[in-house]
């Protein structure tokens, strides 16, 4: 009887302990990041790896280091690149880079491949698109417009800029 | 009904009154007693945790059989293998098991090595064992939120979530995504740990120790937690041996079974790794083994990150994208969150292995529910359901 009383009173204190962590969680700053009006700092986005990007050519940043040597075509698991070369033997430089962001599972294969350095991924942690089409880049022209639109790299810009300079 | 009907392969019927079942259905009712009800659970039920079907025979509230339906969420991961190079497959290590995605990378990066025979530079070891016990924390915490939400406390989860938060961070540092990890290659690790990294996981061990100190006073203590739990779903020696279940469902039938010690790979055999054993075999035995199981993780990488090398992170020669595995057969098992996480391999010199036959300790886990939840109350299956830690994409696989 006594040990009755004993263990339902122990179990009412267990219940008490529990609800005064809750009070203290309740009353304690909130941590949630609530994403359109504020976002996450930007030390923890340079970390992830989206979407490929070229990356700078060594002495005009607007042209691409690749040679066409498909070499990530032969890596990728999701056949998701197709690199057309030119057909002039002497230009190494490939006239249509297509990238498929659908099939790619951002393995890195290509980008541990690459002989040049030509390919980086990209910190596009906020990527939308409204259809297929929309996921399919053309890296070629994604590079012009990032090198018009910031021709010299601030000091830092992530790892794409660390190779583009190196 | 006997044998596949052609005409009506799906059994919906416009006749009012004759629903023919499919398949499982139909079996499971031929020994169904006249007047029990036959109840299923899922594939889409909140406590299954993915896309598991569960078929039971209800008397009243009591659970006279139970027969788990698989295959909802069967993605040929075994399959793929076969026909892309060891080196395209490895990413799909990542996809196996989402909660538990290194342990995955590791038992196939390692069949690997052990057939081509690659030596692993000694920083990538360590740093291999540092990703491992940070996936297995993560995928504990995760497990400690679905479990209590599964027998009725919704809000713990989103403590655990706050933790996977901060293993997320540090694990994307090095593996640059958040869930799918794609970390190990053959040969090493796919990137050295920075300043940062190592900080944060520094940093990370206390808190964590305060945060299970939390948890104790939050549910485990908890009155009404414990009463739901002790005592539900005993699996003994004699069960968990003779459908080969592996992880804490093992240790906490008392058998000290740990692959980490057992057949030791990496350097866990140099880290000393504590195995926590002793708890009853009861729900709440598996709930506690688990929690001092992330202990017992804090302290192996509070061990690994005080003995870290420094040094190279990948073999010299490491294989190519291209690389045709020598012909032979490996069986490489480690210890993943759920138990023994194998890969056998098996090559014929060709571009692309032979077989690929992955062993998921989910299934062999899933497989003690039929047994364990006969003549048990229908809310204490779904505890010892829950208690399993099952991920149905690994069980499918």
């Amino acid at each position: 009887m006594i040990r009755a009383i004993w263990d339902n009173l122990k179990g009412l204190y267990s219940l008490l302990v529990g609800m005064k962590i809750t009070l203290i969680f309740l009353f304690s700053p909130q941590k949630t990041v609530h994403y359109p009006r504020k976002t996450v700092e930007r030390e923890n986005l340079i970390t992830y790896r989206g979407p490929l990007e070229l990356t700078r050519g060594k002495t005009d940043p607007a042209v691409t280091r690749c040679i066409s040597c498909q070499m990530c075509v032969k890596a990728c698991p999701g056949h998701c690149l197709t690199v057309v070369k030119n057909p002039e033997k002497s230009v190494k430089a490939p006239i249509e880079w297509k990238y498929d962001f659908t099939l790619c599972c951002l393995c890195g294969a290509c980008v541990e491949t690459c002989p040049t350095s030509a390919l980086a991924f990209s910190h596009r942690i906020y990527l939308v698109a409204r259809t297929r089409e929309e996921l399919i880049f053309d890296l070629l022209a994604d590079l012009k417009a990032r090198v018009e639109e910031t021709p010299v790299l601030p000091g830092e810009e992530g790892a794409s800029a660390e190779a583009a300079q190196g | 009904m006997t044998g596949f009907n052609f005409i009506n392969p799906f059994g919906v019927s416009d006749e009012p009154g004759t629903y023919l079942g499919d398949f499982y259905t139909d079996n499971f009712e031929k020994k169904a007693t006249a007047g029990n009800v036959i109840l299923n659970l899922g594939p889409q039920h909140p406590s299954t945790h993915g896309v598991l079907r569960v078929l039971v025979e209800l008397y009243g509230e009591y659970v006279l059989r139970a027969e788990p339906v698989l295959g909802y969420l069967h993605r040929m991961q075994e399959k793929m293998g076969e026909v892309k190079t060891p080196y395209q497959y490895l990413p799909n290590m990542g996809r196996v098991d989402y909660l538990n995605p290194i342990a995955w990378n590791w038992a196939f990066a390692g069949a690997v090595e052990t057939l081509a025979g690659i030596e692993v530079p000694e920083r990538a070891e360590y740093l291999r064992v540092i990703a491992a016990e940070l996936n297995r924390v993560s995928s504990h915490l995760l497990w400690w939120g679905a479990f209590v939400m599964d027998l009725g406390g919704v809000t713990p989860i989103l403590y655990a979530f706050e933790e996977r938060e901060k293993l997320n961070d540090i694990t994307q540092i090095v593996t640059g995504s958040r869930l799918t990890l794609n970390y190990f290659r053959f040969g090493g690790v796919g990137q050295d740990g920075d300043a940062r990294f190592f900080k944060l996981i520094e940093e990370f061990i206390p808190y964590m120790r305060e945060r299970l100190k939390m948890y104790t006073g939050l549910v485990t203590d908890n009155v009404i937690f414990r009463r739901r739990l002790e005592g539900v779903g005993p699996m003994d020696e004699s069960l968990c041996l003779r459908y080969g279940a592996t992880g804490p469902i093992l240790r906490a039938a008392g058998v000290n079974y740990d692959t980490r010690l057992a057949i030791p790979y990496g350097v866990y055999d140099r880290l000393e790794c504590p195995v926590p054993t002793g708890q009853p075999n009861d729900c709440f035995g598996r709930y506690m083994i688990r929690l001092l199981e992330i202990e017992a993780s804090l302290t192996i990488l509070e061990r690994a990150l005080a003995s870290i090398p420094e040094g190279p992170t990948l073999v010299a020669k490491a294989p190519k994208p291209t690389y045709k595995l020598p012909a032979g057969e490996v069986y490489f098992a480690v210890e993943g969150a759920r138990g023994q996480v194998g890969c056998h391999i098996v090559s014929d010199g060709g571009k692309t292995p032979y077989r690929v036959k992955l062993r998921a300790p989910g299934f062999s886990n899933l497989s003690l529910f039929a047994e364990a939840a006969q003549g048990t109350i229908l809310a204490d299956a779904i505890a010892i359901l829950g208690s399993l830690d099952l991920v149905i994409p690994e069980v499918d696989r």
